[in-house]
């Protein structure tokens, strides 16, 4: 029985423990800004419950003294904010956070840090592109950290036309990128680091503001607009114009002077012949109005027999006949027979 | 003619010397970058313990760099391949860096703890890096 209750107290314990570290914060992280002001912070409002308080020292030098400006949130403090005249840099830094809550007293593990090697410059301002010769783009900026030459920085950026970003590292303030296409809309972005020979970090700055370069034509932009615009294109036009051709149509239809240039009228002088074609049957001289016996005088009175004449085909001989070739005779002679019809 | 050669001279002369100085910074960036070549090559297990100055003050600059400078003497390379480089860099870094500004040190070199040779290396990286820092407030050429 023993045996279980011994195997059961550092499982306990283990709990114990763990129990008692959820409920501590982890540690402090502090941070200097830009060589302008520090913030050392312990955790959030959501976690914390007790008013812990910040105490601080360098290392054989000052002696132990509480923050002078507290960081709240939710009415609990938070961390502590150190003024410029605080920072000593390549001096060890402690800190020791502590506060009692219900007669008992939470403490944050102390650290001893260096504090050149936690700077974090602020973000680059000022890019700017300039066009050199040949193809060729220079990006410049400028840093608000005061020791330019205690930074190196890195370069991100990319096309419209590519699907990842391309990072570079750069040790100066300048950043040549060789081979620009025109055709292309870039976007260029850096941020800064304290390099190695003022501090270990590895705590990067913000990114900066972008700068744009290239033909806005092809950016997405402008593909935006240009669907716009087919768009207007393909749809107003064509109701425009239809509009327009019905306005015309109206106007036709109903303007008799606009309606005659497209129809002329073709005079039918039919009607002035009603009366020929329809009273008087086709009968031009009635209509006229000649005179009965004129008419009468145009009849003939006497009648002609008519005389059909026709030729018929050549026939040649079959037998020599006794007749003289000179004279004809009645019924064959030549080639033609002669027929006689009487009326 | 002989006038004008001496003048070329002269001049050609003073250019070489304005670009042949180099500032401090960038003597203290070679330095740093020097100390990491000696941190590679440099024998770490079974060796003497070395007195290595943590942070000083800046009125101990000299004393400190003087420490540094007669520790490196002590140091050896980790196999004989690495004998040229080794040689080299401990050469480089044995030539005077700080000048003495005759400050009175309240710690000597003894005093400071003993620690391993690539402690003792981190520490001078460090004391590299407060100098750089600390001096390069005009522009620093030749990146």
């Amino acid at each position: 029985m023993a045996v279980p209750g011994a195997s059961l107290v550092p499982i306990l314990l283990g709990l114990g423990i763990s129990l008692a570290a959820a409920h501590s914060p982890a540690g402090v992280e502090c941070i200097v800004f830009n060589e302008e002001y520090m913030t050392c912070t312990w955790g959030s409002g959501q976690t914390l419950t007790a008013n812990y308080s910040l105490y601080y020292w360098y290392e054989n030098r000052s002696p132990v003294v509480e923050c002078q400006q507290y960081l709240w949130e939710h009415g609990v403090r938070i961390g502590c904010r150190f003024e410029q005249s605080e920072i000593i840099q390549f001096k060890p830094f402690h800190v020791h956070v502590n506060a009692s809550q219900d007669g008992r007293t939470l403490e944050i593990p102390s650290n001893c840090m260096e504090l050149q090697n936690l700077v974090k410059p602020g973000a680059p301002v000022n890019l700017t592109i300039r066009n050199m010769s040949s193809n060729q783009l220079q990006l410049t900026w400028s840093s608000p950290y005061p020791n330019a030459h205690c930074l190196e920085h890195v370069v991100k950026y990319k096309s419209n036309k590519d699907t990842s970003w391309m990072k570079q590292e750069v040790k100066g303030d300048i950043f040549s990128f060789p081979s620009v296409d025109y055709e292309k809309y870039y976007t260029f972005y850096v941020r800064s680091k304290i390099n190695n020979y003022c501090g270990s970090t590895q705590l990067w700055s913000e990114w900066s503001v972008p700068v744009f370069w290239g033909s806005n034509a092809t950016s997405k932009g402008m593909a935006e607009e240009q669907l716009q615009w087919f768009w207007i294109h393909t749809v107003l036009i064509p109701i425009a114009s239809c509009l327009l051709l019905l306005v015309l149509v109206v106007l036709l239809v109903r303007m008799e002077r606009v309606w005659v240039i497209i129809m002329p009228r073709i005079p039918n002088p039919s009607k002035n012949f009603d009366d020929l074609f329809i009273t008087h049957n086709g009968d031009f001289q009635e209509w006229v109005g000649v005179p009965k016996d004129v008419v009468e005088s145009f009849k003939s009175n006497y009648s002609e027999s008519i005389c059909h004449v026709s030729e018929l085909p050549y026939e040649p001989l079959q037998d020599n006949s006794t007749h003289p070739p000179g004279l004809p005779g009645p019924q064959e002679h030549g080639p033609y027979k002669n027929s006689y019809v009487g009326a | 003619m002989e006038r004008m050669i001496i003048f070329c001279m002269l001049f050609f002369c003073s250019s070489m010397v304005l670009t042949a100085a180099p500032p401090k910074a960038m003597k203290y960036k070679q330095l740093a970058k020097t100390i990491d070549h000696l941190k590679d090559v440099v024998k770490d297990k079974d060796v003497e313990l070395l007195h290595t100055p943590e942070n000083p003050e800046d009125g101990c600059l000299f004393t400190a760099m003087t420490c540094f400078q007669d520790g490196i003497l002590k140091l050896q390379p980790k196999n004989s391949q690495v004998n040229v480089t080794f040689t080299k860099t401990v050469k480089i870094l044995r030539r005077p860096i700080l000048p003495d500004s005759g400050e009175h040190c309240e710690s000597s070199c003894q005093s400071y703890e003993r620690k391993k040779p690539q402690e003792f290396l981190n520490s001078f990286s460090k004391l590299m890096q407060k100098l750089f820092k600390n001096c390069g407030y005009t522009r620093a050429e030749g990146y």
